[in-house]
């Protein structure tokens, strides 16, 4: 395994609700959640800077493209 | 990580220490086009020449490791290589974000999704027997899939795990790794989609 540092990470009420939420419904740990999070924030994010763009597609077939800070 | 494991040397019928890693580089995929290209392009010629082998080569064909070097700093993309006699053996691309769990019991849930797993060409048998020579080394895809298992544990997913099988893989996945047959997807060449619960995860490392 990697070796990893520790970090304090300060959230509000409703976030440690969301994350709290959000690790029982993934069965997840906290902190293998946020580690999931990070991923995927990077992943998105090199896609767009390369110039794709990300859609959500509804029952539809509707595409609405999803804007990322 | 760097850890030493065993694969089968054929020419002994004896396991013989290896390495698999996960500092690939993008001199390791430079490799796989050097050294393994030549080789697959050689057994494809005379495949080519018998009947009924089309499923098995065009997939070594057009997988080019170089393409994937900008996904080297992706966190949700993790590669590993496996080492032996000074010579990559085998390499595999695993992904954590963009699948997930598909078997009703734990659908969404996070799982390892095998991208794409190669063994070096002189470690397939039906390739090197195309060319009149044998398999040089064994158990290098297990290894590498056994790597993924214990990657989707030490992520905290449990031992779920999730791939497109090719067509000549269904078998290996299902009968000897024990991997649910979830599905066909339409969205990927109609791959079969298999699947690993924790509990299969655990009954496979424990070699059951």
């Amino acid at each position: 395994m990697n070796p990893k540092r520790t970090m304090t990470l300060n959230l509000t009420d409703q976030e440690m609700s969301v994350l709290d939420q959000l690790s029982v419904q993934k069965d997840l740990s906290k902190t293998a959640l946020i580690r999931q999070a990070l991923r995927l924030y990077q992943l998105v994010d090199a896609r767009i800077t390369r110039g794709e763009k990300l859609f959500f597609e509804d029952q539809d077939k509707q595409k609405a493209e999803l804007m990322v800070l | 990580m760097r850890e030493t494991i065993q694969i089968i040397d054929t020419q002994i019928g004896e396991p013989v220490d290896a390495e698999i890693f996960d500092e690939v580089a993008l001199a390791h995929f430079i490799e796989t086009q050097a050294e393994w290209r030549p080789v697959v392009l050689a057994a494809a010629r005379a495949l080519s020449q018998q009947p009924n082998q089309g499923l098995l080569i065009p997939r070594h064909f057009h997988w080019d490791w170089t393409r994937k070097e900008a996904e080297l700093k992706l966190l949700a993309v993790r590669f590993y290589g496996l080492a032996c006699e000074g010579k990559l053996q085998g390499i595999m691309k695993v992904e954590t974000v963009v699948h997930s769990c598909r078997l009703p019991e734990q659908q969404g849930k996070p799982l390892v999704y095998i991208d794409y797993i190669e063994s070096a060409p002189w470690n397939i048998k039906k390739l090197m027997a195309a060319l009149g020579q044998p398999q040089r080394f064994r158990a290098v895809g297990t290894r590498l899939f056994e790597a993924a298992v214990l990657q989707s544990q030490e992520e905290g997913f449990r031992g779920r795990l999730g791939l497109h099988s090719l067509p000549g893989s269904e078998g290996f996945y299902i009968n000897e790794c024990g991997m649910t047959p979830v599905g066909r997807d339409p969205h990927k060449q109609n791959l079969l989609w298999c699947e690993f619960t924790p509990e299969q995860a655990e009954r496979y490392l424990a070699g059951e």
